[in-house]
Parts: C-alpha cells; sequence; structure tokens
C-alpha cells in the first residue's frame, strides 16, 4: 500500500519535477512589427528532426559539410532571428528585453558580455550547462541597423564553432593563443 | 391487236403475292449474311475472358504507375525539404560564428587599448 501511494506521489510529481528543469529553448517572439520595418529579416527554426534530414544532407567530403556536420552532432534546435534596417535606431532595445528576460532564468550563465562604443556593437552570450556540459547556447548581437538573436538547443562545441571562422565566408580573425618565446641559441 | 398485245400485258404484269417459303427464305438468307458481315471498324470480338485480361492488367498497370509518381514526387519533396533545411543550418552556423567573432573582435580591441582607455567589459 505505501509503495504504491509512493508510486502515485512520484507520478503526479514528475511534471512538476520536468517543469522546473531549466529549458535551453528560449522562446522568441515573432517581431512582426519589426519585419515590417526591416529591409532583410531572417527567420530559421530548425527542431530536430529538420536538423537530422539536413544532417543527410551535407556531403561529407565537402570541408565546409564535414565541419557542418561535425557541429550538428548532439544538437537538438537551431533558432535564427535577424533583421536589418536601412537606418538607425528602428528599434528598441525593450525589443529584445523579452528574449533578455528569459536568460535571467536559472541555468542560464554570461559568457561574454561586450560594449563597443566604436562600432555600437553589443554582444552577449549566454550559456546553460548541466552536468558538466554545455545544453544550450543564446546570443544576442545589437548593432545599430541590425539585431540577431541566436538559440542552439544541445550540446554546442564552442570551440568547433569558432573553427567555422574562414568557412561560411566568415573572415578569419586569427585570434591565437600567445607563442611561446622561442630558445636562443648559444654558440 | 392492239388489245390483245394490252390484255396479255396486264395479265404478264398483274402482281402476285409471294409464297410462304419465300419469305422464310429471305429471312435466312438475310440472317446467314449478316453472321459473316465484318463489322464497321474492322476489329475482330474477344472472347469475354480475354477482355476481362486485359481489363484488369490495364488497371494494374494504372496502378503501379500512379503509385510510382506519387512515390516520386514525395522523394523529390522530401530532397527540397532537405536542401533547404541544409541551406538553413550552414545560413545560421554562419551568422553565428560572425557574431561570435564580433565579439572576440570587439575583445581583442579592447585587449590593444591602452589601460586608461578600456571600457569595462
Amino acid at each position: 500500500m505505501r509503495n504504491h501511494i509512493l508510486r502515485i506521489f512520484f507520478a503526479l510529481m514528475a511534471p512538476t519535477l520536468v517543469w522546473a528543469a531549466p529549458n535551453p529553448r528560449l522562446a522568441l517572439p515573432e517581431f512582426s512589427a519589426l519585419a515590417q520595418k526591416a529591409t532583410e529579416s531572417v527567420t530559421i527554426t530548425l527542431d530536430a528532426a529538420l536538423l537530422a534530414m539536413a544532417g543527410r544532407f551535407l556531403n561529407g567530403n565537402d570541408p565546409q559539410d564535414a565541419a557542418t556536420k561535425e557541429i550538428l552532432k548532439g544538437l537538438q534546435g537551431i533558432y535564427v532571428r535577424s533583421y536589418t534596417f536601412d537606418k538607425d535606431a528602428a528599434y528598441q532595445q525593450s525589443d529584445i528585453d523579452a528574449v533578455r528576460n528569459q536568460l535571467s532564468a536559472p541555468g542560464w550563465n554570461r559568457l561574454v558580455e561586450t560594449r563597443s562604443r566604436k562600432s555600437q556593437a553589443n554582444v552577449d552570450i549566454y550559456i546553460m550547462v548541466a552536468n558538466n556540459q554545455a545544453t544550450g547556447l543564446a546570443l544576442i548581437a545589437s548593432e545599430p541597423r541590425q539585431f540577431t538573436i541566436v538559440n542552439i538547443v544541445g550540446a554546442i562545441d564552442l570551440d568547433k564553432l569558432h573553427k567555422l571562422e574562414g568557412q561560411f565566408g566568415v573572415p578569419k580573425l586569427d585570434i591565437d593563443a600567445p607563442k611561446a618565446p622561442t630558445p636562443s641559441i648559444k654558440k | 391487236m392492239s388489245e390483245d398485245l394490252e390484255s396479255q400485258l396486264r395479265a404478264a404484269l398483274t402482281p402476285v403475292a409471294p409464297r410462304d417459303e419465300f419469305t422464310q427464305r429471305l429471312i435466312a438468307r438475310v440472317t446467314a449474311d449478316k453472321g459473316t458481315e465484318p463489322s464497321a471498324r474492322g476489329i475482330r470480338r474477344r472472347s469475354p475472358r480475354a477482355t476481362a485480361w486485359w481489363l484488369s492488367a490495364s488497371m494494374a498497370a494504372s496502378l503501379l504507375i500512379a503509385v510510382g509518381v506519387q512515390h516520386y514526387r514525395q522523394e523529390r519533396r522530401e530532397a527540397e525539404r532537405g536542401l533547404e533545411a541544409r541551406r538553413e543550418v550552414i545560413e545560421a552556423l554562419r551568422m553565428t560564428s560572425q557574431k561570435l567573432n564580433l565579439a572576440y573582435e570587439v575583445i581583442k580591441n579592447q585587449s590593444s587599448l591602452p589601460a586608461e582607455d578600456k571600457p569595462g567589459v
């Protein structure tokens, strides 16, 4: 009887426990008003099924496709919203706040926060970690005429993602670790 | 003389009803001719069994062709969706990498500035 009651208790608690677990997937708004003002908008919604389908059409012999295939391993979703405008200050920071507020929920850790007065570009990178493994990535980049939100769900490897520079037309920044000093040869 | 000729002609041209056997012979002849007469299109009639076989075969062939076309269309649609998904994945990762590089560039630029010019990060 006691075991039966315990089983019922845990069965009722299970949904609550699932609900309480941090969710790496963000609720991205439609931004329909901004989309109408934007000169260019990109909306990408790829769930696990679509990622698997895309993976089947990636050619392992092509370096770009092979790098992409490597990154896709362990991913459950990629969601992108990006809007480009033809004039400065066409969007408000409050438009992005609905997304930013979700990143203050438990589980999300801010990895990088950059503010550039020169280029007026702000980039925030958040990561969700569970069991010493990244389970989600959120990136918010706001520039005077463009803002981009990227949400990647799954085991994301930032190192592999960074190594994509040079692929996909992204220029290499040549950001290398400091070189060890060369030993002098005594004669 | 003319009266004799006239009466002879009248007697010869008097209509005479045909005998019963004539009618029957005529009907029998017409029926026989109809049996051997070729049809207007020149096609020989098939037996019911051959017709049923041809009908089944053509229906089966039509069904196979329809299934084949449907299968081909479905595969083509899946291929299009897969290629579109591939394009979107590449675009999404390209944009992500671009923004990561933007962050790295800002950090790199700030690390190369003199200490008094560095804004807080």
